[in-house]
């Protein structure tokens, strides 16, 4: 296999005593998680406001947003809601439904339930409005945050994480500092034995065939390549995504080096399997998440934006997501705390309130990729020790879940 | 900034290095790991140096990927790009220069 990004040494994540400072909560399913939120789902549109209403007052305490606007069936909402409302991150929720949508709420409220969690349905129609829902939300809300922030805690090794990487209003430095520098940290994590994910098969188009030589199987490396390939297809339906002058201004001479920005992310480690949303990594290493429509070209494109595509690593179990970025973006999430690298140091500098690890030391000369990969693994195991990242302390709660539909995982997809 | 690194070999092995600023011709092209080569022309921010002489028709590496095929010989410290390289999948020809 050859080698994708920098020779690496033995791997050394932080100190001991640093990581030992990890604390989580056991679930009933194994896993453990890094927070302990109360989810307020809305389970169509129509019941955003009040579920907002309801999370208010607790907005950074602890209460986090999320919701499906969608009133026609889904089985793909239906499942990445399920996902979402059992995540580790996870401790109790509430649903809300205005009464008349097609959400199937009470097989939802009852994964729920058989998860272990306490868990409300509360139906607009039904409570008397938006006045009498939000009153009564508010109650349960206040009752279930006395015994989540009272909750015991257990300790959590990088091994019990699963970490997505995602890469956001890149620029020209993107895939050359910060990109390889989370290529690296997910090296050392996979080789702590955590599992880390990476995605963005549209923009991976001529990197297939670097990614089948790290497949573990030869079938693998087939399903590998067809995921680019159906991305590849997808967007030239869609008339979207090439390559072109803003690129080769920045330097970056074919469409396959400008795929490598992104690429680069995922480090040089076996890629294990390939994911679709929802699918859960089934041990440590490394893998691609499919994020891409199956079957025809229909409800457009695959992913609106970066948070949509975080939304579906985190229902496949993602405690914590890289994100970088190089003019800026500010996105968090609502359930996997968010931690961000920035490119360049100008940005880092102008919006520093938002950045959690500057890579623009490694263009200005004075630290190197791994360098700034040990501090993405330094924030990685802050966050997990209940430190809040930027995102975090300043609220944000993105989500983002839409119209699509998956096939099942082929035969190669995760060799064991 | 001072004797910080102007340039960066992405992986061992890579045959280009990337510019971290604009490096005028006839500067020293350094990385903090130590390798220097002189730049025998501008390379703007971001762009590519050859670290050895490329023969024409050989893979492009950066970060352990092929990314390009040179379609001349290019001699050390001078700029690639797409005037002496190109892709396996896609055209970058004159219609792509701004």
């Amino acid at each position: 296999m050859s080698s994708l990004g920098i020779e690496t040494p033995a791997p050394s994540v932080a100190s001991p005593v640093i990581a030992n400072r990890m604390r989580g909560y056991a679930r009933q399913d194994g896993r453990k998680g890094i927070r302990n939120y109360l989810l307020v789902a809305y389970l169509v549109e129509c019941a955003h406001h009040v579920a907002r209403m309801i999370a208010a007052p607790h907005q950074q305490g602890g209460v986090q947003l999320v919701g499906f606007p969608g009133c026609y069936p889904s089985d793909y909402a239906d499942r990445v809601m399920t996902d979402i409302a059992t995540h580790p991150n996870v401790g109790a929720v509430l649903l809300v439904s205005l009464g008349c949508e097609e959400f199937q709420r009470t097989r939802l409220k009852a994964a729920i339930a058989a998860s272990g969690r306490p868990v409300e349905l509360l139906t607009i129609q039904a409570c008397g409005g938006t006045a009498g829902t939000v009153a009564r939300g508010r109650e349960w809300v206040e009752q279930q945050l006395v015994s989540l922030t009272a909750a015991p805690t257990v300790p959590v090794g990088l091994s019990d994480l699963v970490i997505g990487t995602k890469c956001g209003g890149s620029d020209g430095l993107s895939g050359v500092t910060i990109n390889p520098a989370v290529g690296f940290a997910s090296d050392l994590l996979v080789d702590a034995g955590a599992a880390v994910m990476f995605e963005e098969t549209c923009e991976l188009i001529g990197c297939e065939e670097h990614m089948a030589s790290r497949a573990v199987t030869p079938e693998l490396a087939e399903a590998l390549r067809a995921a680019v390939r159906k991305a590849d297809e997808y967007y030239t339906a869609l008339g979207h995504g090439s390559f072109g002058g803003g690129n080769i201004k920045y330097g970056l001479s074919t469409l396959e080096e400008k795929s490598l920005g992104a690429y680069a992310k995922s480090g040089s480690r076996p890629i294990r399997g390939v994911l679709k949303p929802g699918v859960r990594p089934p041990s440590g290493g490394l893998y691609l998440m499919d994020t891409v429509n199956d079957g025809p070209v229909r409800f457009g494109i695959p992913n609106i934006n970066d948070t949509q595509t975080i939304t579906e690593m985190v229902a496949s179990g993602c405690h914590l997501i890289l994100f970088t970025t190089g003019a800026g973006s500010v996105v968090g999430q609502a359930v996997a705390p968010v931690i961000k690298g920035v490119s360049n140091s100008r940005t880092y500098h102008r919006m520093e309130g938002d950045m959690d690890v500057n890579g623009g030391t490694i263009a200005d000369g004075v630290e190197t990729v791994e360098d700034v990969g040990r501090h993405l693994v330094d924030a990685i195991i802050a966050a997990a020790s209940g430190e809040p990242t930027k995102s975090e302390a300043l609220g944000h709660q993105e989500f983002v879940l839409a119209y699509k539909t998956y096939e099942p995982l082929g035969p190669g997809c995760l060799p064991v | 900034m001072a004797g910080a690194a102007n340039l960066i070999v992405l992986a061992a092995g890579d045959n280009v290095g990337i510019a971290l600023r604009d490096i005028p011709a006839g500067d020293v092209a350094a990385t903090l790991a130590g390798l220097s080569l002189l730049a025998e022309e501008p390379i703007p921010q971001g762009h590519k140096i050859a670290l050895h002489d490329i023969a024409a028709q050989q893979d492009v590496v950066r970060l352990g990927m092929p990314v390009a095929i040179t379609r001349e010989a290019i001699a050390r410290g001078h700029l690639v790009h797409v005037h002496n390289v190109a892709s396996r999948y896609l055209n970058n020809d004159e219609d792509h220069y701004e």
